[in-house]
């Protein structure tokens, strides 16, 4: 019984290196788990296939660097279906922690498909306000982001010539990592102005989109880094990019630490069970 | 007067605004775009009124000694040093501020802070979550077959976890959810219908009449 007194005090710091070498050790040597596409992110994915060429898609960077790991690859994987489908890709955030990802992406991404700023994508920035942006961007884009986020005036940006407001935008993604995000892209700017939303969140906050699911508000989920993992395969199927996939890469390590973290539970509860019944 | 010229502002705005919602009429509209810039223009008044209270709030905890008083330090230093940054040489890109203080510091810092979660989690998760009633052990299994089913490897342990785990989180998980919505929703039309009569003052603070 001296055992199971010992496993239900067995120091967090062997917790701790047993997480790390098993996060560490599918990066070194990837154990090929294979990442197969669930019916969100095709749902998703089929609605951005959708965009007629020459459109555009707008995503929000409503993220900070901390979900940068499990939400960038969405963004890459988004922006590198849109510009293989000559669609157009119109940026902004509602996080003024993440408007230097949204930057990292601009500057990375299109050179790859030949795309110029200003012609195929554009980048708004940020501006305070939340839900008073996204209404004002419903009535007039111009009116909240006079300028970009390089500080070239709108006007004379190409692209945004045919997009004056949300009415002009077939589709949007918000990547949220929390509040402001998504919730507020439904009920501003899809509720208001009808635009078709799709959504990209962490794992942890997937199961409060569900029911937007359901009811149709939301056009197809990405949910955690499973779901930009799936995204990539997509996009690599389609043979859209053929760039790295770090979603895919980061997924052994997420198994195994789920895994972890589940016989970490098993063996705490059969710890617990068992002394407590030679306690009572 | 102090409360008086709130509560009317409150009262004339919110029916207003609920009224306008429902009037496409060019007037409605316009009055809408103009509502929505003066948001705007007050919202960014609040970045002020978030800065004075970070400053007091911190300069207190460093005069009173509070328990961990130093980390107050550092979050003025930080506070001043990326506000003249910002100021003197600029916020755009390839400025300082964006290459060095944004990218060199926030980024791993914010990633790093997010990153141990897994190892606090696992830890937690072993100390604490423990099957002690009936409820709890439904969600313990409930937990597993998410937490498999969103992995590659649930599918490889068994084809049919993902779809049980997309059950999971489709059936109980969105009804239990969308109560919670309605709820939260019904609640946020009483307080604010409550806010705009009049009836709930607590947004206007103490002090005198």
């Amino acid at each position: 019984m001296k055992f199971f007194d010992a496993l239900q005090r067995i120091d967090r710091r062997i917790i701790y290196i047993v997480m790390g070498l098993l996060v560490i050790f599918p990066l070194v040597k990837p154990l090929g788990l294979g990442v197969s596409s669930g019916p969100r992110a095709r749902t998703l994915f089929d609605a951005v296939d959708s965009i007629p060429a020459g459109r555009t898609l707008l995503i929000s960077v409503d993220f900070d660097p901390s979900s940068m790991p499990e939400l960038y690859p969405m963004l890459a994987a988004l922006m590198r279906h849109a510009f293989a489908r000559d669609v157009k890709v119109l940026l902004c955030g509602l996080w003024v922690t993440g408007a230097g990802l949204a930057d990292k992406a601009v500057t990375e991404i299109p050179p790859e498909y030949g795309k110029k700023y200003g012609d195929d994508v554009v980048y708004l920035g940020w501006k305070a306000g939340i839900d008073a942006v996204i209404l004002g961007m419903g009535e007039n884009i111009k009116n909240v982001f006079p300028t970009d986020y390089y500080g070239h005036p709108l006007d004379s940006l190409r692209m945004m010539n045919e997009v004056v407001r949300l009415r002009d935008i077939p589709m949007a993604v918000a990547i949220s990592a929390g509040t402001p995000g998504y919730t507020d892209w439904l009920n501003f700017a899809q509720s208001r102005y009808g635009l078709r939303l799709g959504a990209g969140v962490t794992a942890v906050s997937a199961a409060d989109a569900y029911p937007y699911l359901q009811t149709g508000q939301l056009t197809g989920l990405l949910a955690g880094m499973k779901g930009g993992a799936e995204y990539e395969v997509l996009v690599q199927k389609k043979d859209y990019s053929r760039a790295y996939m770090p979603a895919v890469a980061a997924m052994d390590s997420q198994s195994l630490a789920h895994v972890v973290i589940m016989l970490l539970v098993i063996v705490g509860n059969i710890a617990y069970f068992a002394t407590r019944k030679r306690g009572a | 007067m102090k409360r008086t010229i709130p509560l009317a502002i409150v009262l004339t705005m919110g029916i207003t605004m609920m009224v306008q919602f429902f009037v496409p009429h060019p007037v409605s509209v316009g009055y809408y775009d103009l509502t929505t810039r003066w948001i705007r223009i007050v919202g960014a008044f609040a970045l002020v009124l978030g800065t004075g209270s970070f400053i007091m709030f911190h300069s207190d905890k460093v005069r009173r000694r509070r328990q961990g008083w130093y980390y107050s330090i550092i979050s003025l230093v930080a506070l001043v040093v990326t506000t003249v940054i910002g100021l003197g040489w600029g916020i755009r890109p390839g400025s300082i501020l964006q290459n060095v203080i944004y990218a060199n510091f926030l980024v791993p810092l914010n990633a790093s802070m997010f990153a141990i979660l897994a190892f606090y989690m696992a830890s937690a998760a072993y100390r604490a979550f423990r099957a002690r009633t009936k409820e709890a052990a439904l969600l313990l299994i409930a937990a597993f077959i998410v937490m498999l089913g969103m992995v590659p490897i649930g599918a490889s342990i068994w084809g049919k976890l993902p779809e049980l785990a997309e059950w999971v989180l489709s059936v109980p998980n969105m009804a239990a959810k969308r109560a919670i919505i309605f709820g939260v929703a019904l609640g946020g039309i009483a307080t604010s219908l409550k806010v705009i009569l009049g009836i709930e003052r607590g947004w206007l603070g103490g002090g005198k009449q």
